[in-house]
């Protein structure tokens, strides 16, 4: 999906945006029960939980395929995102939860009886979309602005996101954190006064995540085609040389890193009501690892790629741990090394790849053209 | 572009595709994890389920009207994920529309599922030991209440001349409440502060809102904490009450196996550790330290036995793909799985139908009982059931002696609230 | 009359400590005849009766009467009902013949158990019924058995008899005590009779012997005596003198269990970074050398601990499997397995499975480590961030195998005996294990070393790591030698995997639970410097303990432990120990 690709590819993306935006929830409104166009509430609720993934996944391509920084923290972002938006849906309980008193009933079986300092602003709707912002940007400012600053790149940032991935993990699974420990946030009602469980608000919330997709995809592919862009993919390729050009390198890490972090909170914001539960194993380093695959699955440094990716393994996951529950490991990690091994590319440059089969095996006409240059790894050995 | 929309409906297909199912056959779920961390232990449930399945197929399935219908199970794996857990369980009763849901292991998937069975107005049967504080329209709890495994366990050591109690557990929602229930428990007893020990945090207004020490999910390193309860228990006449979740237990007791701390000197009580979990421990090591459930494979009746020879039989014949066959064991939580079978069979068979609504007020009405494996057990109008419980002590051979029962127990979900104001009413 | 009977038997058993006390040793032998009958008969007796004679084997300090009654509590005494009724009380001889029966000791006689035709009968465990325990018979039991330990010949048992008989809160010890404390030579054992003394003088009536026994425990540092203390300080009408005395004892103990702990933390850190490096060792070559980002590491160390699992089987009962794939043909469910014969060893032997299951640990971690080279790593030494994703997919596929062939719950492995226990300094408790792995630790570290900077092979492993095509043109085998590095890398998590399986849970999600642990410790160390690894897993597990021990919560520690290594490594980002090179970086 290089830019070269040109018009038809504009109207593929145009068209397939117009669809997930409109056709499927209109598929869902009207369609006949029972036809074969008719896409059910279930379907519908599960396509938006693939879109949520598809927004975190373009943002770990944005930083791994078009910066060259391998996050591993970005489920920690989409949490958190996730947590601030669970804090304000479990305030609109109110008291119907088990105990009917009027804070969260996790509260209550810890024996509080009034509502701690930090929840209370959680029961405005634009402080906590505020705070969806705020919290996972201020994360990635910090820890960004340390870790660019002293150089830290390659595997040490990989392992590094891991480790505070890991850390806020076992922070937010502290029952004293009174964020609701190991169970989280769950059993939410309303959500802007709509009752949460209503079709009607599940195909809201699905349209705005397919929304939300489209204009972060839009909004990326455009960042990734401005001059900032095409730094950003110099530091990639090689950043020495960025920096010699005398770019500061670093803040346009910090940039992305602060950017992307904001993207993975959107989706997690968008996820959690459509799930219904927020706890800490969201932010489990499997999960990043998770993303991260579902991106090398797609095709990195596309915009096309991961949303592919994200879609197809979690349908894949959806499907096999229904068909073979027993087996379904086995599948997919086997896709896994398959895909790594065999299509350093993904799905996105597999017809490249076969092209380029056809032209190694079948009749030549004309001289291959030199295959692009790789982009060079960060991992430097040296000793 | 092309590809995007044809994996889009390629992935609406797969999931809109429902298998077609033969004609009187019933579809019932079976939710459980068979990958990732829960795994060790909910695979040896659904095992259990699909024994309960065939057996009742084998014996002609079950009777509705004057039709029979065989049951169809459907197996899916929560991968101990719970949002997946969430999908699973709506696509069991959305897509699948199963007329029944066997399934969940810990507290977390529970509550993951509990909106869409409320949802979807679904069934499900929850087979293990919880924390309690809970009642939903859609559940019913064949698993110990804590009044059916945790009160009853401290009376006994109580009765022994215990007279310092260390509380241990995983920082979760099971052991936290059990322990804040516990804590009020000994108190009322007459067991003072000091000798409770693992710690207490209050709130700030001096109220203790949780007792014991607890560890994150599959902690490694207990050498500090054994070395504390070494200290603690150094006068002789103290145990531990642990609620480890099922994985940490093994370096635990490894470690109170190699710092030579014996059931002599300070038994331990653990509620998360069963037959099937023993399988896992040193436990010639062990002998004489405590479990309670109202289940033990060396119950010595003849219903239990024959029981026993059934499953075994079953294990040798099986081919369900994934039931491992070697070295098996069987506990409460498998044969509570179990039971819950039989008595939605009956429930089924009573009402007459398949219909939700139905079956849940037969269930309710207190009539369906069912004589299980450990004893009669039978459904309540709180949805919890009354059952034997067993106090046992572990053998070398990896089974529990029975040292004490109680006979028909009911289950009681609300604790806290009565202990509470028993225990105002004791410091006024 | 109750009261007179109890009243003979305390006078008996006071006389019966002055006779200990006069004929120095006790002497066995002569009426081993007795004490057997005594035994057999306390078996078959209930309720009061055998409490009785429990107490009287307490005084014959026979070895017998302990080894019986140690069986006894293990489950290893088992009824024989005769042809005519009666129930006989036998033991289970060690050695099994082909069908793993073995003879029957009687305990009343000593002699093999017959049958009618004179010859020795053959039992197997599940035929006979266990002499059942329970609570307080084993507490009476563990009470005898302290008696009978105060005279035996390890120092350690005798240390622990008098502890205990001092904790028992019966004053009627307190002669058997003072008659020991008049013959022990050895140091600790003499502190501890002093103590258990002490401790049961405290329930004396008499203020004076109740102060001198305070006193006595304040030197003493008696950890298990504040308890006592504090109840002596909470009885109402506690006379001022005593309550003085007390609570400085209590403060002089509190310093006392400060130091201990302070001690005991640092072993414990100790022992927390031996898991560590031993853990983080095999990833310190496959990752740190090699630079693959081997997720399947921790796998690498179930393969291990799993190997362990199956020697240990194979040593005892066998080992056997079988699958059943979720596809049919023709109509049937396709499925296969295996079953291995065990050599049903005992005793010695058995103990010993451990020491071949570490080579076998090592071999097989190794060849698993072989063959994903061959067919997934070798692709991608030229795309180190993607071997994440492949090493990944591995670990996924691992995970499920070990559940289909082992089942998805842990599996036991028991360790030897000499691995278990422990032995204490100055209440300062060190386990046997614990130990063990620091010493562990302490040759592989040596031993990889050696292989790195002594030897031929290390000499082309570190040209190939640190260039791989300039070796290549100098003639060197890099795919060779690719191969052997990343092999003895995961041989080494496999021995890691053994190691682990004495201490922690052998299951299918082993591998995850020490994945990105191993990662902090090689990243923390500086990747490439095996040194580093070393000073890191140390530094990690002191000071994660010692934080749990400040702060009194294991997770607090470890949060902290991880921020803080994320701060450390702003400020040197290469780690501890930065390897140098001259590309810009």
């Amino acid at each position: 999906m290089r830019r070269t690709t040109g018009r038809t590819a504009k109207w593929g993306l145009l068209t397939a945006a117009v669809f997930v935006v409109m056709v499927v929830p209109l598929l869902n409104m009207y369609a006949p029960q029972g036809s074969f166009l008719r896409i059910s509430d279930f379907s519908i609720n599960l396509y938006g939980k693939y879109l949520c993934y598809a927004i975190l996944a373009i943002s770990v391509d944005m930083l791994w395929g078009y910066t060259g920084l391998l996050s591993l923290g970005q489920a920690l972002f989409f949490a958190l995102g996730g947590y601030m938006m669970g804090m304000h849906l479990m305030r609109m309980i109110g008291d119907l939860g088990q105990y009917h008193q009027p804070i969260p009933d996790f509260l209550v079986f810890l024996g509080w009886h009034n509502l701690p300092m930090f929840w209370r602003p959680f029961g405005s709707f634009p402080f906590a979309l505020l705070m969806v912002f705020v919290m996972p940007g201020s994360l990635a400012l910090a820890f960004g602005f340390l870790a660019f600053r002293s150089r830290i790149r390659g595997v040490y940032f990989a392992i590094l996101t891991q480790a505070l991935t890991y850390a806020a993990c076992l922070l937010f699974f502290r029952n004293s954190l009174l964020m609701g420990g190991n169970n989280g946030f769950t059993d939410f009602k309303f959500l802007l006064g709509r009752d949460l469980r209503a079709p009607a608000t599940q195909r809201l919330l699905y349209i705005a995540t397919a929304l939300a997709l489209v204009l972060t995809f839009a909004g990326c592919q455009w960042l990734t085609r401005t001059k900032f862009g095409l730094v950003q993919q110099a530091i990639r390729d090689r950043e020495d040389r960025v920096l010699f050009s005398g770019y500061a390198a670093a803040y346009y890490k910090l940039f992305v890193f602060v950017v992307c972090a904001l993207i993975a909170a959107v989706g997690g914001m968008l996820y959690v009501p459509q799930v219904g539960i927020i706890n800490p194993s969201e932010m489990s380093p499997e999960k990043s690892l998770e993303a991260v695959v579902w991106v090398a699955v797609g095709g990195r440094g596309t915009l096309i790629g991961p949303v592919l990716g994200a879609i197809g393994v979690n349908a894949l996951k959806s499907w096999t741990t229904r068909a073979f529950p027993d087996m379904w490991l086995l599948i997919l990690g086997t896709l896994f090394v398959l895909v790594t091994v065999l299509m350093p590319k993904g799905l996105v440059g597999l017809p490249g790849q076969l092209r380029a089969l056809r032209r190694r095996f079948g009749p030549k006409l004309t001289p291959a053209p030199l295959p692009p240059p790789e982009p060079q790894e960060q991992f430097v050995k040296t000793k | 572009m092309k590809k995007y929309l044809v994996s889009l409906l390629l992935g609406a297909l797969a999931l809109a595709a429902v298998p077609l199912s033969r004609a009187d056959t019933i579809k019932v779920g079976v939710l459980h994890s068979l990958s990732g961390t829960m795994a060790i232990s909910e695979t040896s449930l659904r095992d259990s389920l699909l024994f309960a399945f065939d057996e009742i197929n084998k014996a002609g399935g079950i009777k509705v009207g004057d039709k029979t219908y065989m049951i169809e199970p459907v197996i899916v794996d929560g991968a101990s994920n719970w949002p997946l857990f969430a999908e699973k369980a709506k696509q069991l009763l959305e897509e699948d529309k199963v007329a029944v849901v066997f399934g969940c292991w810990t507290s977390v998937s529970r509550k993951s599922v509990l909106p869409v069975f409320e949802k979807d107005n679904g069934l499900l049967f929850y087979p293990v030991q919880y924390e309690g504080e809970e009642l939903s329209k859609d559940i019913f709890y064949t698993a110990e209440a804590v009044n059916q495994q945790a009160t009853p366990a401290v009376d006994y050591l109580l009765a022994q001349g215990k007279k310092k109690f260390y509380l241990i557990g995983t920082d979760y929602v099971y052991p936290q409440t059990t322990n804040l229930i516990l804590y009020k428990y000994l108190l009322l007893h007459g067991i003072s502060l000091e000798n409770i020990g693992g710690g207490l945090r209050k709130d700030d207004s001096g109220k203790v809102i949780s007792a014991g020490k607890y560890t994150p999910f599959g902690h490694t390193d207990y050498q500090q904490i054994v070395a504390e309860i070494k200290q603690f228990a150094a006068s002789g006449d103290a145990c531990v009450i642990n609620t480890i979740n099922g994985d940490s237990n093994v370096p635990f007791f490894k470690e109170v196996a190699a710092a030579g701390l014996t059931p002599a000197d300070c038994p331990v009580v653990s509620f998360s550790l069963a037959e099937d979990e023993l399988r896992a421990l040193p436990t010639k090591d062990l002998v004489g330290e405590l479990g309670c459930w109202t289940y033990f494979m060396s119950l010595n009746t003849p219903e239990n036995k024959s029981f026993l020879h059934r499953w075994n039989t079953w294990l040798k014949t099986e081919d369900h793909p994934g039931v491992v066959k070697e070295k098996r064991a069987m506990d409460s939580p498998m044969v509570l799985s179990y039971d819950g079978v039989y008595l939605w069979k009956e429930a089924v068979e009573k009402a007459g139908t398949f219909d939700v609504d139905k079956v849940r007020d037969t269930l309710e009405s207190g009539e369906v009982s069912f004589d299980g494996p450990g004893g009669k057990i039978t459904v309540n109008k709180n949805h919890h059931a009354t059952k034997n419980v067993y106090i046992g002590e572990t053998r070398a051979n990896g089974q529990f002696k029975i040292v004490k029962s109680f006979d028909q127990v009911p289950g009681e979900p609300f604790l806290l609230k009565g202990l509470d104001e028993k225990v105002a009413a004791m410091n006024k | 009359m109750k009261f007179v009977r109890i009243l003979v038997v305390e006078l008996l058993l006071s006389w019966h400590s002055c006779a200990l006390a006069a004929e120095g040793t006790p002497t066995h032998g002569s009426n081993e005849s007795s004490v057997r009958h005594e035994l057999a008969q306390a078996i078959l007796s209930q309720g009061r009766q055998q409490q009785t004679l429990l107490t009287e084997l307490a005084d014959s300090g026979s070895k017998v009467a302990s080894d019986v009654l140690n069986a006894w509590t293990r489950d290893g005494v088992y009824l024989y009902s005769a042809p005519d009724g009666s129930k006989i009380p036998v033991l289970l001889e060690e050695a099994q013949d082909a069908e793993g029966k073995s003879r029957a000791l009687r305990v009343d006689t000593g002699q093999y158990l017959q049958g009618p035709g004179g010859k020795d009968l053959r039992f197997d465990q599940s035929e006979l019924t266990t002499a059942d325990t329970d609570m307080r018979l084993r507490s009476a039991i563990q009470q005898t058995l302290d008696s009978l330990e105060l005279a035996a010949v390890d120092p350690a048992s005798r240390w622990s008899a008098a502890m205990k008989l001092g904790n028992s809160q019966k004053p009627r010890y307190i002669p058997t005590l003072e008659a020991r404390l008049g013959k022990e030579k050895d140091r600790s054992v003499r502190k501890a009779l002093r103590e258990g003394v002490a401790l049961l003088q405290l329930g004396n009536t008499d203020l004076q012997v109740q102060i001198t026994a305070v006193r006595q425990l304040e030197q003493l540092k008696a950890i298990g005596s504040l308890d006592n203390l504090r109840a002596v300080l909470a009885k109402p009408g506690c006379p001022p003198q005593l309550a003085v005395a007390t609570k400085q004892a209590i403060h002089s103990i509190d310093e006392h269990i400060r130091w201990v702990n302070f001690f005991g933390t640092i072993f414990h850190g100790l022992s927390l970074g031996s898991v560590l490096l031993v853990v983080a060792l095999g990833l310190a070559i496959t990752f740190g050398l090699m630079g693959i980002i081997n997720m399947a590491h921790g796998e690498m160390i179930a393969v291990g601990a799993y190997a362990c699992y199956v020697v240990q089987n194979l040593f005892g009962t066998g080992f056997g499997f079988s699958i059943t794939l979720p596809f049919s043909f023709a109509g049937r469910a396709l499925s296969f397995g295996m079953h291995l014969p065990g050599l049903n060893a005992t005793g010695a032997l058995y103990e010993s499975y451990f020491l071949f299951a570490l080579p076998l640990s090592f071999i097989s971690a190794a060849l698993a480590g072989l063959f994903i080279e061959r067919t997934v790593i070798r692709f991608l030494y030229r795309r180190p961030l993607e071997s994440l994703l492949a090493t990944w997919g591995i670990s996924l596929v691992m995970q499920q195998c070990f559940r289909m062939v082992f089942g998805a719950n842990n599996v036991q492995v028991n360790s030897p005996l000499w691995l278990l226990g422990h032995f204490s300094v100055n209440d300062v408790s060190f386990g046997y294990n614990r130990v063990f792995v620091i010493g562990f630790a302490a040759v592989i570290v040596v031993a990889t070393w050696l292989l790195l900077t002594r030897t031929p092979l290390g000499l082309l492993i570190r040209a190939v790591m640190q260039n791989r095509a300039m070796a290549s043109c100098l003639g060197v085998r890099t795919s060779r030698i690719n191969m052997l590095t990343f092999a003895f890398g995961s041989g080494l998590a496999g021995l890691a995997g053994a190691f682990l399986s004495q201490i922690g849970n052998v299951g299918p999600s082993l591998g995850q639970t020490y994945i990105v642990d191993s990662f902090m410790t090689v990243v923390l160390g500086g990747v490439g410097s095996i040194a580093g690894t070393v000073w890191s897993a140390l530094g990690i597990g002191t000071s994660d303990q010692v934080l749990q021990q400040t702060t009194g919560s294991p997770v607090t520690g470890k949060i902290v432990v991880l921020v803080a290594i994320i701060v450390f490594l702003q400020w040197k980002p290469g780690g501890l120990f930065s390897t140098r090179g001259r590309t810009l970086d």
